[in-house]
């Protein structure tokens, strides 16, 4: 090896030794740890004793543990098929052509995101007080009293023997209720995602499809959805592994509490129950990599779908 | 070529002036933490969670500095805050403070692992040689107990009484001393559940109570005499008399007869609701007299407190709602100047007035019930003697056993009473007897939940009595 060849070779692993250490402390030795501490029952670092598979065996009989994983299903459903749409449509109806104050707009869908999930959890909390909470007010006005179901094309009778007032959100529809308060918070992050892809499209490409004959449906179906494809990927892929580490919201909104029959028990909040209110950092590695996994899964499936579309 | 080349080298001459003044400032910096002494205020160190407690006791600590030349640094936090920095200090084993005032689901964690795990001091010795446990009232002692043995001292009671907006149940005429039971208390205020206004609900309800507030479920519980935990530290939570008394209370809150509402205790829009009159009654812990005080003053002379309507006739007219307790961490340098200021706290009768005069809260030392200061007329509840009459049902306060998962208990209370309200009302049911099979079936699956944790808790098990 001549000098040159060596010098570079000690530099880079010079500069890659920070790296490695910050890695090996940070992510590679909790990551070992916590596989150990899965396999032990504990309180606290300094009494453990080793229960071998005995955490996930529970995990699997755990009735709160499935609410919990059945909880975060549901708001990952609701994240990717209601709130990743209703971003895209915002994006769209922002990319029009013509469209005057645009960057307004685009500040005031965002804005949710500036002031942070914390405050918009706390608002919520009084948004959808039952009683008191402005959305119930809103809707006892509007569904409630004004409007007359005669008027309409088609009305669920069902809705006319609610007490709009009284609709217990955050007592029985939490997961609807937490699917909502995170529309707030969400959707306008995630349009600005899709506005960037929308405004890279060739707008050469639409306009010969719109005089090839090709309606607002078939043009985005055909030339807008493929176009936008690999941002689109990317932002489900987000939002979904944002939905499975949902934890903030609804501890807030809950009062540090899964609510009512657990309804708004998610599992990143069932593991911090288990290992920093319960102190049983064991069954909370078990959680964490039970969740771990499910990530793992879901991120290589969507890896595989992508890659069979490219073909 | 020459620019990358820069970059390839570690020498002084590789480096970039902004990387350079990076790298000194991580240097320099990293040096200034290793080197830096902890530094400690000399005296005690005591943290505390209780905004309304602080009120008084920096007086208390300055009184205490000139009596013994002992200085005492108080720090705030939030519960959750307390929690986890006593909860960390307790699992590593380092320093925290001389004294932790805790609350009540605070505290349960630390009892979590195996008895010699306890951060806290074992003050059962002490406690017993100096008869305290003679001087306090036995309820106070039992939710800062584990395995049998006393971990903290306690700093209250919180018997829960009757608060109701007397303004309107004398303008109706109605004569509150005929009340005994809460059936009576249902017949006798049923008038006041009108609907004047036509909206087809009533303008006024009974009780502020509703099957999602877990702390008041639990008051009329143990009222009850229902429990959660045994002395134990079994979970009780499917026991006869708490299915008994859970088809009561939730057939209070369904069908066409119901009584309660759902008012939030804490928000300003449950503070109107309150100046509304929207509910007669409350169910008030001593200690929510200091809250109504400075956060509901419209009230003033429009409120005033009975004790508890019983579930029968010469049944428990008292419940017990929170608490808090003194606890010495073992890691303390100071245990006995820190047991000394503990005691000075808690047992002298000066501060059990100042106690009273601030935050309403009574004193658990039965030996100075007869202070005058508990006989002081309160303007806010309609001249009423407050102190005398939490104090006449402090004995009757029923005992709560400690427990890790006393907050997983009570959630799992709460659980079972949202299910059984929601069932009630989609089947039409609201008399206790068709709620009871639901009661029972809806608490038998939520004690299964709390076992399991039992169960699976190794240390527990290993240490039990």
């Amino acid at each position: 090896m001549s000098a040159s060849g060596t010098r570079p070779a000690r530099t880079a692993a010079v500069f890659l030794l920070p790296f490695f250490l910050v890695f090996g402390v940070f992510t590679v030795y909790p990551l070992i740890l916590s596989a150990i501490l899965a396999v032990q029952q504990t309180h606290g670092p300094e009494y453990a004793t080793f229960v071998g598979i005995d955490n996930f065996a529970a995990l699997a009989r755990d009735a709160d543990f499935h609410k919990a994983v059945r909880n975060t299903i549901v708001y990952t459903l609701g994240s990717v098929f209601i709130q990743l749409p209703l971003a895209l449509g915002l994006a769209m109806l922002l990319n029009r052509p013509g469209l005057t104050g645009r960057g307004v707009y685009r500040l005031i869908f965002f804005s949710p995101q500036l002031m942070g999930l914390v405050f918009v959890a706390m608002l919520a909390a009084l948004v959808f007080e039952s009683r008191t909470g402005m959305l119930n007010i809103a809707l006892d006005r509007t569904i409630g009293r004004v409007i007359d179901p005669g008027t309409l094309l088609f009305w669920i009778p069902a809705l006319e023997n609610i007490d709009w007032p009284a609709f217990p959100w955050l007592q029985t529809f939490i997961m609807p209720m937490l699917i909502i308060a995170s529309l707030w918070m969400y959707v306008g992050y995630n349009m600005v995602y899709f506005l960037a892809a929308l405004q890279n499209i060739d707008r050469s490409l639409i306009e010969a499809s719109a005089v090839d004959g090709a309606g607002p449906l078939t043009r985005f179906w055909h030339v807008t959805l493929p176009a936008i494809r690999p941002v689109g990927s990317f932002v489900v892929l987000l939002s979904v592994i944002g939905s499975l580490q949902l934890f903030e919201l609804p501890y807030i909104i809950l009062e540090q509490s899964g609510g009512p029959q657990n309804r708004g028990l998610t599992i990143v909040m069932y593991l911090y129950q288990s290992g920093f209110e319960s102190g049983d950092l064991g069954y909370a590695s078990a959680i964490g990599w039970v969740l771990a996994l499910m990530l793992i899964v879901l991120a290589l499936g969507q890896i595989w779908i992508m890659r069979r579309e490219d073909r | 070529m020459a620019k990358s080349h820069r970059f390839a080298g570690v020498g002084s001459d590789a480096l970039s002036p902004g990387s350079a003044l990076i790298a000194l400032c991580a240097v320099v910096s990293g040096v200034a933490v290793l080197l830096m002494p902890i530094k400690r205020e000399p005296g005690l160190e005591l943290w505390m969670f209780s905004p309304e407690h602080k009120q008084f006791y920096p007086d208390a600590a300055e009184r205490w500095r000139e009596q013994t030349g002992t200085r005492v640094n108080i720090r705030l936090f939030g519960i959750p805050a307390l929690k986890r920095r006593m909860m960390g200090g307790f699992f590593a084993g380092v320093e925290t403070a001389d004294l932790i005032e805790g609350e009540r689901q605070m505290v349960g964690a630390a009892f979590a692992g195996p008895v010699e795990s306890i951060g806290f001091l074992d003050l059962t010795e002490r406690i017993e040689s100096e008869g305290l446990h003679e001087r306090i009232n036995p309820a106070s002692f039992t939710p800062w107990m584990s395995r049998g043995r006393y971990f903290g001292l306690p700093h209250d009671v919180h018997p829960v009484l009757l608060g109701y907006r007397a303004d309107i149940v004398e303008a109706a005429g109605i004569d509150m001393s005929r009340i005994e039971t809460w059936e009576d208390f249902r017949r006798e205020l049923a008038p006041l559940m009108a609907d004047n206004d036509g909206d087809g609900s009533p303008d006024r309800y009974l009780l502020s109570f509703w099957e999602s507030q877990e702390d008041n479920l639990e008051v009329l519980l143990l009222q009850g005499g229902g429990s959660m935990f045994d002395a134990e530290g079994r979970c009780t939570l499917a026991s006869e008399t708490n299915v008994d008394v859970l088809a009561e209370i939730i057939s209070w809150c369904v069908g066409d007869d119901r009584f309660c509402i759902e008012i939030n205790e804490w928000t300003s829009t449950g503070h109107a609701e309150k100046i509304d009159g929207l509910a007669i009654g409350y169910l008030m812990p001593d200690w929510m007299c200091g809250i109504w005080l400075t956060q509901i003053p419209q009230l003033a002379g429009k409120v005033k407190l009975m004790p508890l309507p019983a579930f029968e006739p010469g049944g428990r007219r008292t419940s017990v709602r929170g608490g808090s307790m003194m606890g010495i961490p073992k890691t303390s340098d100071n245990i006995e100047d820190a047991w000394a200021f503990a005691k000075e706290l808690y047992l002298s009768r000066d501060l059990a007035r100042r106690l009273f005069e601030t935050t309403g809260i009574v004193t658990p030392v039965t030996e100075l019930w007869d202070d005058p200061v508990f006989d002081e007329p309160q303007a806010y509840f309609s001249d009423q003697a407050t102190g005398r009459l939490y104090i006449q049902q402090a004995p009757d306060v029923p005992a709560r056993y400690a427990s890790p998962y006393y907050r997983n208990a009570q959630l799992a209370l709460r659980s079972a009473a949202t299910s059984v309200a929601e069932l009630a009302r989609s089947r039409g049911l609201s008399s206790p007897d068709e709620l009871r099979p639901l009661a029972a079936a809806a608490l038998a699956a939520e004690q299964r939940s709390i076992d399991a944790l039992l169960d699976r808790n190794a240390f527990l098990a290993e240490s039990s009595p």
